[in-house]
């Protein structure tokens, strides 16, 4: 068809202004690495934060109301973190209106602990579960779960960190003054966490907590809900029962706390995208500055043109031709240095490229190398629209 | 008669030997400063076969007509008909239509496109024409015919001389056979001697059938024509 005559003449004036279409081009490729990279940085954080929040999307988190009253509370006495704590029969309230599902009392604090001869003291948080709820909530590496008060498990992280091995002993508390606990068994890692943060605590026994910290109290209790669709019912029972006259506690259903935290990093990952835009619509003025430049250059061409029998639309089709090959282009190369560039931000910032070639990440390249295309022709339809409708007598007559 | 015209408008006496009439026709171009009478009731008829010259002073209306007769613009009243068809009332897309089918163009300056060699420059209006690329057999015979040597054929229009450019230019504007031959000082930038090479070439063409109308300001170069027209303040005064 007549049109690859005004194709090849496009890619002729494109090759003749080879540094002009470059410089053009270059924009067009910053633009498409600007959207996907960001994109991709974007969905790799939510995968990322996903992953490391997924064992705790099955749960109800029940922690006292902070500034309620002090109906059933016990106080946090044993230099707990915080200063309101559920009662033991609070937790039983609890646990009766979350059957089936297990509820699991927790105390947690932190404190200073040696882990050997002529070591420096460090800080850690240190958890205390009943031996019997701590299977269904932590999943072990190494060693086994401790059943005596004696024994305890550390965090992954914990245990790297400081070099721990099964059978290594710490010493709690300024000089050892809450006890000596043998470790049993190395948690998998878990990363962040609703319930229980792990990878860097120490999980003794209840009973040892209790005597040590002189407790009768819990600090949070974590609902495993069995069928996550039963999830708000759990929330929604646990607060009728317990909020009764009073706040006392408040609720967490996790998933839906997850739903809210990824639909912040979506909206965060779409305002970074949006502003790789920004570099798109700049370079997409410079084609479009670069097409008017072409249209004004040809003028005479034109005239000649549309003298010997072209039609406007042929002549549309010309220009419109120029920007899409630069279009194109520069979007595909744009695309596979955004493999590149989402590659490099993946690794600088998350540590890991395994979110990079998932089909979420992927798609991104998609939208980049299409929002270019798009760019570009959209660009170039005012010059080739300008071209198309000169006057071919002023045209020809242009010098 | 092969006019295509209503009954009522066929008051202008043609045969069938035309290829070009003009009836009355006036361009006013409105400026500003008030309309400007290009051309005022002109009326002439180019019967095919012919080698027309028109000449006449700057400002006389010659590019007007020129425009007229390349169907690059059309009458503010007065009729014109080319090979039988009537313009005034044709849209642009028709309009261009004819150009590429009916009218052959040779510029003063050659204006070949610099991005094509001298074939793809030959080529062009078929391709025009044809919607498809088309076979360079008849684009080898046409530069053969204005006796382009094949050597040149595969080179860009800077890398041809004057008189190669020219040639190359009228092997365009023939090659899709059209009524008319439209010159435009075909011979202004070319030395004395390409100059008589491009006539002599206009001269055999118009020998072999091709009607040519070329605007020039030389009387040497009128010479070749059989006909002249001459123009002044918007009106054929020979």
């Amino acid at each position: 068809m007549s049109g690859m005559i005004f194709f090849e003449i496009a890619k002729r004036n494109i090759r003749i202004h080879m540094l002009r279409s470059s410089l053009a081009m270059l924009g067009i490729i910053i633009g498409v690495v600007a959207i996907a990279s960001m994109g991709i940085l974007g969905n790799s954080m939510v995968l990322a934060v996903s992953d490391s929040l997924r064992t705790v999307g099955d749960s109800v988190i029940v922690t006292p109301h902070v500034g309620g009253t002090t109906h059933g509370f016990g106080g946090g006495t044993g230099g707990g973190s915080s200063s309101l704590s559920i009662s033991e029969q609070d937790y039983q309230q609890i646990k009766r209106v979350s059957a089936p599902n297990v509820a699991i009392p927790v105390l947690q604090t932190s404190d200073r602990m040696k882990l050997g001869v002529g070591t420096d003291d460090i800080v850690a948080p240190i958890y205390g579960l009943n031996p019997d709820d701590v299977p269904d909530l932590l999943k072990l590496k190494e060693g086994g779960y401790s059943r005596g008060n004696s024994g305890c498990l550390v965090g992954s992280k914990f245990a790297d960190d400081h070099k721990i091995k099964v059978g290594t002993r710490i010493a709690i508390g300024t000089d050892g003054t809450k006890g000596t606990l043998r470790v049993t068994g190395i948690i998998e890692e878990r990363g962040m966490a609703f319930d229980v943060s792990t990878d860097s605590a120490v999980v003794a026994t209840k009973d040892w907590f209790d005597t040590a910290y002189n407790r009768n109290d819990y600090d949070k209790v974590v609902v495993k809900v069995k069928n996550l669709d039963d999830l708000p019912t759990v929330k929604t029972a646990i607060e009728k029962q317990m909020n009764k006259r009073d706040t006392i506690v408040d609720v967490m259903d996790t998933r839906k706390t997850m739903e809210t935290i990824f639909q912040a990093f979506g909206q965060i990952t779409t305002f970074v995208t949006a502003i790789g835009g920004i570099s798109m619509i700049v370079a997409g003025v410079s084609i479009l500055n670069i097409m008017m430049m072409s249209v004004t250059e040809r003028i005479k061409e034109i005239g000649i043109m549309r003298s010997i029998g072209a039609q406007k639309k042929e002549v549309m089709w010309m220009f419109l031709y120029e920007a899409l090959i630069l279009g194109i282009a520069g979007s595909l190369i744009g695309g596979v240095l955004s493999l590149l560039g989402g590659y490099a931000i993946s690794s600088m910032m998350l540590q890991t490229t395994k979110y990079l070639f998932v089909p979420s990440s992927l798609v991104n390249i998609v939208y980049g190398v299409s929002f270019g295309i798009v760019v570009c022709l959209i660009c170039g339809i005012y010059p080739a629209w300008r071209a198309a409708n000169l006057n071919p007598i002023d045209a020809l007559r242009h010098e | 008669m092969v006019l295509l015209l209503k009954k009522e408008e066929v008051t202008f006496p043609m045969d069938e030997q035309a290829v070009m009439s003009f009836r009355d026709v006036v361009k006013v171009y409105p400026l500003p400063a008030g309309d400007v009478t290009a051309l005022d009731g002109v009326t002439f008829l180019v019967d095919r076969g012919e080698f027309i010259s028109i000449m006449g002073p700057s400002g006389s209306g010659k590019s007007t007509l020129l425009n007229l007769m390349g169907c690059l613009d059309t009458p503010t009243s007065g009729d014109i008909f080319i090979s039988g068809t009537r313009i005034g009332d044709m849209t642009d897309a028709e309009l261009t239509n004819l150009r590429r089918d009916r009218i052959g163009f040779i510029f003063q300056y050659f204006n070949l496109f610099p991005l094509l060699n001298a074939i793809e420059n030959v080529t062009f209006p078929m391709m025009l024409k044809s919607g498809k690329n088309v076979d360079t057999k008849k684009a080898h015979d046409v530069l053969h015919a204005v006796q382009l040597e094949e050597q040149f054929y595969s080179h860009t229009p800077t890398e041809l001389s004057g008189g190669q450019q020219q040639r190359v230019a009228v092997a365009r504007a023939l090659i899709n056979d059209p009524d008319i031959l439209l010159c435009d000082e075909p011979t202004g930038n070319l030395d004395s001697k390409t100059g008589a090479g491009i006539m002599d070439l206009m001269t055999e063409l118009n020998r072999n059938g091709t009607t040519i109308i070329m605007v020039t300001h030389d009387p040497n170069i009128a010479k070749y024509s059989n006909r002249t027209i001459r123009i002044a303040d918007g009106r054929i005064v020979e």
